[in-house]
Parts: C-alpha cells; sequence; structure tokens
C-alpha cells in the first residue's frame, strides 16, 4: 500500500471511527489492517510531520517512506497501549514491557492502573473522563515498573470508537521523559546553587584549582570564571587569610575523608565552612566548600552569653550595700536596735542571702550550659574536706537544730578531684538535709570506698520526697514543693547544679527516699583522675630529675 | 594602726566598709572614688595595704595597682581586691597576678576588718 492510500484509508477511519480496530492490528502485526493504524497514529499527532503539513507527505511520498517503516519508528520510538472500555489492557507493544519488566501475560485483561502509582491513578481518572468525552488527552504519566520503581513519560490517550460510534477503548503512546525531567532538574539545582547567598566553591582535590563558584562567591573575592579557573586553593589561602581553610581541606584529602566544618573569618565577618570530599567525578574527586556568614549569630550568641553574666555580676553591687548595711544594723554599728525592728531586719538579711545565691546559682548555670564551668583538680583528702563542708555549714544547722553525725571520715580518703567544688555540692546537701528534716533531726554524712570509686552520702531523717515529685529532683526550677522552698530558702537550682559538676567529675549522682523516713543523697567519683595523675608524674619526674 | 587605700567608685559600698572597718578600731581609712583619684592621693598618703574595687569605669583596680607599683615606695604594698566577678577561676587570676586576697562582693561588713588584719599578719 502506497503512503497516498494510507493517508486516504487513515482519513476515511477517523471519520469511520475505526480506531479501535486499527490499533489492535498495529500491536498485533496484521498487515491487512495496518492501514487503520496510520489513521490513529495521524490524529493522535504522534506523526504530525508526517500527516499535517501537505509538504511533508509531498516529502514522505518523495522518499517513498513504507507503512511498516513509519510504523517500526513509531514501535522503536514510543511506549504504546491499548485498553478495552472498562480500561483493561487489550495489548502493549514489547517497548512498554522491555521498560516495565512486565510481561504480555502479566498486563493482558487486567486494570491499566497497574501501570500507574496512587499519583497516576487519581490522573487515571481525569484521563478517562476526557476520553468518555471524545477528547484526546496529552500530558505527563508517572507509570510504575514491575519493581516498584518509577518514571515519567509524556503521553498522548486518545479515544477509540467503534462503527456506530460507541466508545470502546482507547490507545495511549508514551515517550519516556524521565531523562529530560532529570537534566530539567539539575539545570534548576544548578541554577539554585548560583543563586545561593552562601558562597560554594567546587576545587579539584589533587591540585585544588577552582572549577566553581557561585554567584555570590564571584562577587566576593572580585573574580570571574575566566579569573579563578586560574587560582588555586593556595591562592586564595594567601589572598584572602583563608589558610585554616586549606589547611582543612590538606586534611581531609590526606585522610580520605568525607566531610569537614570550621569556622574562620574573613573581612571581620565569621563564617562556617563545611567542606565535603566528593568522590564522583574522578579518583582524586573534588572538595564541595561551602561558606555561611554566622557572623549575626555568633554576635547574638555572644551577646546573649554576655547578657547573663554581666546582669548577674552588676545585681553583686547593690546587694553588697543592701547586705552590708544590714549586717552592721544587726551588729549594732548603728546603735541598739529594738526586738521587732531586728526580727524584721533578719528577715530581709536572710533573703538577701537567699538572692546571693540565686545569683551565684544563675552565673553557674550559665557556665555549665556554655561549657565554661572550670575544674581545679587536686589529689586531697576528702575526709577533711566533710568536716570543713560541716564548719560551713555551722550556721544553717544552728537554725534549723540539727545534729551531722561523720561516718567514715575518722581515715583519710584521698581522691584527685576539685575541692572548692566538692565543697559546694557538701555544703548543697547539707543544706538540704537541713531545711527538710525535723528540728532537732540526725543527719549522717558518710564517706565508703568501692572498688575505683568513692561513694559520699547524705542521709536525713525527714519527711522524704514524694514519689511523683521524684524524677523532677534534678530538674532546674524544678515545681515541687514550691512553698517549701520559699520557706525554707532553696533556690531551685542547686541539685541541678551539684548533678552537672559530678558527671563533669566523671562521676554519678542519685538519691534514695521514702516518704515519711528520709532521704538519701549519694554520688560516687573516680578515686583517681587522668588529668592530676598527669600533672603528679610531672611533678615527680622534675623532683627526681 | 593599719594605713588602708580603699579605691571603690560606689558610694554606698564606700560608706559601708568604711563604717565596717572603723568599727575594728585599729585601721585608719583613706578612700578614693577613681584609680586616677587614689594616683592623686597616693603622693602624700602613703598606705600600709590597698583595698582595691576591680571593675570602675576608667581605670579597673588591676590597672590602679600597676600604676602605683611604678611609683617609689608603693611596689611592696600589699593589695586586696573586691570583686564581684567570683568565680574560682577569675579569683585564682587575681591572686596569680599579685593579689594578696581577693574579697568577694556581696562581703560581711563585719569580717571585713579581721580579713585585712589576717593579710597584714601574713605578709608583715
Amino acid at each position: 500500500m502506497t503512503g497516498r492510500s494510507a493517508f486516504a484509508f487513515a482519513t476515511g477511519c477517523v471519520l469511520g471511527g475505526g480506531f479501535y480496530t486499527a490499533a489492535q492490528a498495529l500491536l498485533s502485526g496484521q498487515a491487512q489492517q495496518i492501514v487503520p493504524i496510520a489513521g490513529a497514529i495521524a490524529v493522535s499527532s504522534l506523526f504530525p510531520m508526517l500527516l499535517v503539513k501537505s509538504q511533508a507527505r509531498s516529502n514522505a511520498k518523495k522518499v517513498n517512506l513504507s507503512l511498516s517503516q513509519r510504523l517500526d519508528v513509531l514501535k522503536a520510538h514510543a511506549l504504546v497501549n491499548i485498553v478495552d472500555e472498562q480500561s483493561r489492557v487489550v495489548e502493549v507493544n514489547d517497548k512498554l514491557l522491555d521498560l516495565t519488566g512486565y510481561t504480555r501475560a502479566d498486563l493482558i485483561g487486567k486494570p491499566v492502573t497497574m501501570l500507574y502509582d496512587e499519583a497516576g491513578k487519581k490522573l487515571a481518572a481525569e484521563i478517562r473522563n476526557n476520553l468518555a468525552r471524545g477528547k484526546t488527552w496529552q500530558g505527563e504519566t508517572p507509570l510504575m515498573r514491575a519493581d516498584g520503581s518509577i518514571f515519567y513519560t509524556h503521553t498522548t490517550v486518545m479515544p477509540l470508537f467503534d462503527t456506530k460510534g460507541h466508545w470502546v477503548g482507547s490507545i495511549s503512546a508514551r515517550t519516556d521523559v524521565t531523562h529530560v525531567n532529570k537534566l530539567m532538574s539539575e539545570r534548576s539545582t544548578a541554577s539554585t546553587l548560583h543563586e545561593l547567598n552562601d558562597d560554594v566553591w567546587i576545587v579539584d582535590a589533587e591540585s585544588q584549582s577552582f572549577s566553581y563558584m557561585n554567584r555570590a562567591a564571584m562577587r566576593r573575592f572580585g573574580v570571574s570564571s575566566e579569573i579563578y579557573t586560574q587560582k588555586t586553593l593556595t591562592d586564595f589561602a594567601a589572598d584572602y587569610g583563608l589558610a585554616p581553610i586549606k589547611i582543612a581541606c590538606d586534611a581531609l584529602v590526606e585522610s580520605d575523608g568525607a566531610f569537614a566544618q570550621l569556622e574562620c573569618d574573613m573581612d571581620a565577618k565569621t563564617f562556617q565552612v563545611t567542606i565535603k570530599h566528593l568522590h564522583d567525578y574522578d579518583e582524586a574527586g573534588r572538595l564541595l566548600i561551602m561558606l555561611e556568614d554566622i557572623s549575626r549569630r555568633v554576635e547574638q550568641e555572644r551577646l546573649e552569653a554576655n547578657f547573663i553574666s554581666t546582669v548577674s555580676h552588676e545585681l553583686r553591687s547593690p546587694m553588697t550595700s543592701i547586705k552590708g548595711s544590714m549586717g552592721l544594723l544587726l551588729s549594732n554599728a548603728a546603735g541598739n536596735l529594738p526586738k521587732s525592728a531586728r526580727g524584721l531586719i533578719e528577715i530581709a538579711h536572710r533573703n538577701a542571702d537567699r538572692l546571693v545565691l540565686i545569683i551565684n546559682d544563675i552565673l553557674d548555670l550559665d557556665k555549665i550550659s556554655s561549657g565554661q564551668m572550670d575544674f581545679d583538680i587536686k589529689r586531697i583528702n576528702i575526709s577533711e574536706l566533710v568536716q570543713e563542708s560541716i564548719s560551713a555549714s555551722a550556721t544553717l544547722n544552728q537554725r534549723f537544730a540539727m545534729n551531722i553525725e561523720c561516718v567514715g571520715t575518722e581515715i583519710p580518703h584521698w581522691i584527685d578531684t576539685d575541692p572548692n567544688r566538692i565543697m559546694q555540692i557538701l555544703t548543697n546537701l547539707l543544706s538540704n538535709a537541713s531545711k527538710f528534716s525535723k528540728s532537732n533531726g540526725r543527719i549522717t554524712l558518710s564517706l565508703e570506698a568501692k572498688g575505683q570509686d568513692l561513694r559520699v552520702s547524705v542521709r536525713d531523717e525527714g519527711a522524704g520526697i514524694p514519689a511523683k515529685d521524684q524524677p523532677k529532683v534534678f530538674q532546674r526550677f524544678a515545681d515541687m514543693a514550691n512553698s517549701e522552698r520559699s520557706v525554707k530558702g532553696g533556690t531551685g537550682l542547686g541539685l541541678s547544679i551539684c548533678k552537672a559538676i559530678v558527671e563533669n567529675l566523671g562521676g554519678s549522682i542519685g538519691f534514695d527516699s521514702v516518704e515519711g523516713v528520709g532521704t538519701t543523697f549519694f554520688f560516687t567519683l573516680p578515686k583517681a583522675n587522668a588529668k592530676a595523675h598527669q600533672l603528679e608524674e610531672m611533678v615527680q619526674f622534675r623532683e627526681v630529675g | 594602726m593599719i594605713k588602708l587605700l580603699h579605691v571603690e567608685d560606689d558610694a554606698d559600698i564606700r560608706e559601708i566598709a568604711k563604717m565596717a572597718l572603723e568599727l575594728s578600731g585599729d585601721i585608719e581609712v583613706v578612700q578614693c572614688v577613681s584609680g586616677e583619684d587614689a594616683l592623686t592621693v597616693v603622693q602624700s598618703f602613703v598606705p600600709d595595704v590597698f583595698l582595691l574595687d576591680m571593675m570602675m569605669p576608667g581605670m579597673t583596680g588591676m590597672q590602679t595597682l600597676e600604676k602605683m607599683r611604678e611609683m617609689p615606695g608603693l611596689d611592696q604594698i600589699p593589695a586586696i581586691f573586691m570583686t564581684a566577678r567570683a568565680q574560682h577561676a577569675e579569683l585564682e587570676e587575681l591572686r596569680n597576678l599579685g593579689a594578696a586576697d581577693v574579697i568577694s562582693k556581696p562581703f560581711d561588713p563585719m569580717s571585713l576588718g579581721d580579713q585585712i588584719k589576717s593579710v597584714m599578719a601574713k605578709t608583715t
């Protein structure tokens, strides 16, 4: 059959509505029915260059292209399937089977929606509505392979009618556009990268020559691609004071590491520099270097850190005057006080003390939060320290009329630790035990060696901690017994600070409490501290030398 | 009688310290409002001990001490600092810089005189 007669027949098919048969013939390869196929192709615009323009038709005639050749092109190029009016697959071409991984038996008679994911199924309903109204549908559809993976197709779906004009199904021709989408996506990514506010550099891992800079980086350094491609990281490190970046890149390549991060100052700004070693290009790979300006964040953190410290310190000056004045009044420096006035001044003085404790605790918490709490590790006899802590708490013990007993302090217990911080913990635990004990109650302070550790415990015979409050004991400003705290003078911070100190010293802290019986707070510390040992060895070495 | 030069910018704290020190009975107190003021006063009054506030507008307590150390007859006088920055490391730093003692603010006015005498006993 010639091209002219094929075209004439196809046109007839369009008018007569014989597409369904035609399309079946295309896929089943029945030569005598091939002519209507061309009609289907024509209308669905798969070969507009052949059929739409008369010039093109004329050219086709000149080259005498056979219809089977044309169909071969279509079959080779597109994924084609036909469905009936129930959307069940009637036929598919080999290319569709190749790309989806299904066999013909897998698909024939099955709903075409088995080729769709959830998004595709929604789209299928829209396509079906179009077809039912006799309209051809064109657009992008995702198709799901037998293994569940997705690929994208540009699709034309045309309705098929029988000789009486009844809608009997549809034919779809699809082109795999996954790679086109990927290219578009990559181009979009590259474009986004170029427009980022952060600097992006790419350098060769071996030669460290620049292969890419985004717009922000080019603007910062005032260079074009012609210039930066002539430069290496060494040039930039020298020209812009970026030696730390160069050193970090060298170390990353040397260790064959994947990732490094550092902070670097440039032009009075602070940058967070992230370096990634990419091996996707060649063996040596590339270094992707990103510079984020974190100057504002750094400044904000500095201001926040200074704020707490400054406010706390600024509070101390007026507190000095308030506490000092009341202290002098109570010592009769301004003459004898009437009894009622003395009572009131004592209340004010006690609460001024409490305020100072809160300020100290806030400063400690600030130091803990910023990791700046300092420790001065020494080898000490903790038995002596325990006795000192009892003396230091004498005023409190008198106020609450406590009897303190010591167990295990009659022998020395040597430990490498920070004596000032241990004193802080002991006075805090003793203070708590005093405040929450009955008047004339007994407090037992015990020392016990446990293998490589030393356990210190403070036991009171007070009311105990209610079970519901126990999980909150080490929380800051835990809301348990708030009224008790205000009466007894706690800050609500002490135990959380104790916990942080003990943990920083390599130990652990805990408690046992039974309501109505009492509470025992305990902490264990390693007797030996590696840092103290190093210092000790250095001293011994010097003495021997 | 111990002659003490107290340098403190806060007038209330000056007054409390003066009253507390004079209560002890054997301390003569001369007070200055700034480091610059102290540098003038020491030209006519040579104390036995300096009591210096650390944080002051203008010269800090440490800068004041450094300047006074350069003046004839003042290089061996013990110096006690008062500071509101009472963290352990900061106190140690002051001691390492030559402070005979460091008193944390708020201080106890009733023991201030004894602290001064204790330092004098150690240094003489």
